[in-house]
């Protein structure tokens, strides 16, 4: 109905402009306009952009220790950016998003973030039986991540090629555990063939956690680690025992 | 395989360029960025190639696609089996696979024929044109001689092989190439046989 409503304004804008009658002017229909898959991926990737930059922006005036706040915009660019990248097979940020706050924030944080963000993106990509996998893959990364943080992060800092090795290894672990849900449609003697014929695809995920890692972790590490909540028993030197 | 090793030998040299050529601060952020370029520009290739390597993998006994490539699953297939010992040049010792693009990606010593499939078809209605186009595909090897009878087309020879060359013929004994359709004998001729949209033609040779 908004739709419809836009449409017929559009149509109005036109006919006054280009002194079309009532019918050409719905005629010349400017939702018509065909996108290829590359403009469409442009398009996408200038939004997901704008997002990420009104969301550093927003992030600068936030008070310290605002992890909650913090996770739910990182929430909003994970969505974003899963939702915008589609296009391109297995290259999306969630996983390091999520890995990066299971270091910083610990496991129960991570698991919420995981599981919202898969949920918040399925309900555009597709929500089902998968899903549910897709949560505990996401999931299992964010633990990793927090049974892994002492040693990638050190003295504050991370270090960036192990949670490159990390965040590689996070592809195939989740792309393995999404692959489990096969086991809905068919006999378990095909799992192994299913999941290396798939390989292609893990490759593509964990060569794009890669790239992400190199570009955004530390810019999003330090974001995290201003808002950690120190008075929170969550805080990234505890022991993984207590984020449990 | 071929196109699985060069590419891998291209990701290798693009790693060693790329890598050589930033200094330590970027190197991960340019290398990153080059693999995941690579990767998305050769995807298409590599995955197909992938696929036809992996689909030895999967077994499906019962169906007339059994023992074919799970990439063919739902396509058209024409398959020529021979003797043993009277296989065409290049097509003894196992059964081989060319897909309809004309590449041979995979072949299977285990298989109790020898000859080869030509496969992934689709959309063909009607057994000769399928075969025709599987001929064409196979770059010739498996051209055909044939009789046009008022009942239709009969098959004397496939790659210059004739039937009475492997089995001998006389006037109480004789050999035919013998045109299966999913499996099963077929009741019509080539030229007659109505096609599903993943069937599986054979000719095979066959004594009286």
């Amino acid at each position: 109905m908004v739709h419809r409503d836009l449409v017929s304004k559009h149509a109005e804008t036109i006919k006054s402009i280009l002194n079309l009658t009532w019918r050409e002017a719905h005629m010349f229909d400017a939702h018509a306009v065909t996108i290829g898959p590359h403009g469409m991926l442009l398009i996408n990737a200038v939004m997901l952009g704008l997002i990420g930059w009104a969301l550093w922006k927003a992030e600068r005036r936030l008070e310290s220790g605002s992890d909650w706040i913090l996770l739910l915009m990182l929430c909003a660019f994970a969505v974003s950016g899963r939702v915008l990248l589609d296009p391109i097979p297995n290259v999306q940020p969630v996983t390091i998003i999520v890995l990066l706050a299971g270091i910083h924030y610990g496991a129960p944080r991570a698991i919420a973030l995981a599981t919202a963000v898969t949920l918040c993106s399925n309900l555009i990509l597709g929500h089902g039986l998968w899903s549910l996998y897709q949560a505990v893959g996401w999931s299992a990364v964010g633990v990793a991540g927090a049974l892994l943080s002492s040693r990638l992060l050190v003295d504050g800092r991370l270090n960036i090629e192990r949670l490159a090795m990390v965040a590689a290894a996070s592809a195939f672990a989740f792309d393995w555990i999404v692959s489990i849900s096969a086991l809905h449609s068919m006999g378990s003697e095909l799992l192994l063939p299913y999941m290396v014929a798939g390989l292609p695809f893990d490759l593509l995920h964990a060569a794009g956690n890669v790239a992400f890692v190199a570009w955004l972790a530390n810019p999003l590490s330090e974001v995290m680690t201003k808002h950690l909540d120190t008075s929170s028993p969550m805080a990234v030197n505890d022991s993984v025992s207590s984020t449990l | 395989m071929s196109d699985i090793v060069a590419l891998f030998a291209l990701f290798v040299l693009i790693t060693i360029a790329v890598g050589g050529a930033v200094g330590d601060e970027n190197r991960l952020k340019s290398l990153s960025l080059a693999w995941v370029i690579f990767l998305l520009i050769t995807f298409p290739t590599l995955s197909t190639e992938w696929a036809r390597m992996t689909s030895e993998l999967v077994d499906d006994e019962g169906d007339s696609h059994y023992g074919l490539p799970d990439i063919w699953e739902g396509k058209q297939v024409v398959c020529f089996h021979f003797p043993e010992q009277n296989a065409p040049d290049g097509y003894n010792g196992a059964r081989y696979h060319i897909d309809s693009d004309g590449t041979q990606f995979m072949s299977d010593s285990d298989w109790n024929h020898t000859g080869a499939c030509i496969g992934g078809f689709s959309d063909f209605e009607n057994g000769l044109a399928l075969m025709d186009e599987a001929v064409l595909t196979s770059g010739g090897d498996f051209a055909y001689n044939s009789t046009q009878y008022t009942f239709g087309l009969q098959i004397n020879s496939i790659a210059d092989i004739d039937p009475c060359d492997v089995s001998e013929c006389s006037d109480t004994s004789g050999a035919y190439w013998l045109l299966s359709h999913n499996g099963q004998m077929a009741m019509v001729g080539i030229t007659d046989l109505a096609l599903e949209s993943d069937s599986v033609i054979t000719w095979s040779i066959e004594t009286w």
